[in-house]
């Protein structure tokens, strides 16, 4: 390594002092990197100074932002010739948001509703019964397929050079406050990425 | 024999919470240093210190071990430090009041002390963002140039240019006391 130092200007540099971060900051720091791999959620540390208020917005947001996703896909997926889904809304609420994440979890129920298909011809009201109970479960599982696919859409990894196009677009349509949320969430999630000079000048409010 | 931090980072990348903490401990003077002469006050200093942090650990799943693990924080240091530098102004914090080393208890001679060590603080206050950012990672995090090439996005050339502009503006500042 090329070493450019003066040991006069070094000297003098070191003179300024050797200040180190407060311990309370430490343990804020550290607290939160063991949280981190426990949980495998980005760290929880509260925002100090000016950005104080971030968390009680985001938290506010977050929740809006849950209700409604739910509530916009409860009404897309309900039939209004089927009434025995109406009489369910709880139940389904309930479903909704644990089907979500996992992929897995949508298939797994859906696997009774195809078994009743060699059931037995004699028919009675007790397999009426268990076949009215198996369709709101059916529908119940697409409807929890739903949100499943629409996560998957919204999870879609995509590549730092598109978040940045899609930010330039934005940038290009006037809308700045949406840019400005996309940029602060692309400097979050790529925090070591560098972005070119000529992108930056399309990203960044002009 | 002391860890490599690249691998306490792959470590703690693999859920070994304990590998972060040497790894802090190990960095965390010198970043501090590195955020708190580039900016205005020791509470954004501190704020900007734990968003870094922040970023690593919320990196750690994306971290490889390419290159070394201080240019990968001082990379994320430097594009922390660009946000904040295009939000509000430049500026270095103020020498605290503390008196400089030597041990003369002559106070003319102090005074003369801390006189060139605010003419100091001043001259690296007054260099362009750029340099002085290149003299504190060369200075501090211990960066040779072609680390701060990668840190800062220039190219070696320009790292090397800047470290010497910065360096040279330095020395005069000190030769001039």
């Amino acid at each position: 390594m090329a070493d450019e130092r003066d040991p006069k200007v070094s000297q003098r540099y070191r003179e300024l002092g050797r200040e180190e971060p407060p311990g309370e900051l430490d343990a804020r720091i550290l607290a939160a990197s063991r949280r981190a791999p426990e949980t495998g959620l980005a760290p929880l540390v509260p925002p100090t100074g000016r950005r104080r208020w971030y968390f009680p917005v985001a938290a506010a947001a977050i929740i809006t932002l849950a209700v409604a996703v739910t509530l916009h896909v409860e009404r897309q997926q309900l039939d209004p010739g089927f009434s025995g889904l109406r009489s369910e809304p709880p139940e389904a609420k309930k479903e909704a948001p644990a089907a979500a994440p996992p992929q897995e979890s949508p298939a797994k129920p859906a696997a009774p509703p195809a078994a009743p298909a060699p059931s037995p011809r004699a028919a009675d009201a007790m397999q009426e019964r268990r076949s009215a109970d198996a369709q709101p479960a059916a529908r119940r599982d697409a409807q929890s397929g739903a949100p499943a696919r629409l996560y998957g859409q919204v999870a879609k990894v995509e590549s730092p050079e598109a978040a940045l196009e899609r930010i330039a677009e934005l940038r290009k349509q006037g809308k700045h406050d949406e840019a400005d949320k996309a940029l602060a969430e692309f400097r979050r999630r790529y925090p070591d990425y560098r972005i070119a000079e000529e992108m930056l000048k399309k990203v960044e409010r002009p | 024999m002391e860890a490599p931090d690249e691998q306490l980072m792959a470590a703690y990348r693999d859920g070994n919470a304990g590998a972060f903490e040497t790894l802090y401990l190990r960095h965390r003077g010198r970043l501090f240093r590195f955020v708190l002469r580039s900016v205005k006050s020791r509470a954004t200093a501190e704020e900007l210190f734990q968003e870094i942090w922040m970023r690593v650990i919320e990196a750690r799943d994306r971290y490889t071990a390419q290159a070394r693990f201080t240019t990968w924080l001082y990379t994320i240091a430097h594009n922390r430090m660009v946000d904040h530098w295009r939000r509000g102004g430049l500026s270095l914090v103020e020498l605290d009041e503390q008196d400089p080393p030597g041990d003369s208890p002559d106070p003319a001679r102090q005074a003369e002390a801390r006189e060139a060590l605010e003419r100091f603080a001043q001259a690296l206050e007054a260099l362009p963002a750029a340099q002085r950012e290149a003299f504190l990672l060369h200075e501090e995090a211990d960066l040779s140039i072609a680390e701060i090439a990668a840190a800062t996005g220039c190219n070696p050339e320009a790292a090397k240019s800047r470290l010497r502009y910065a360096i040279a503006k330095l020395k005069a500042a000190v030769e001039d006391g």
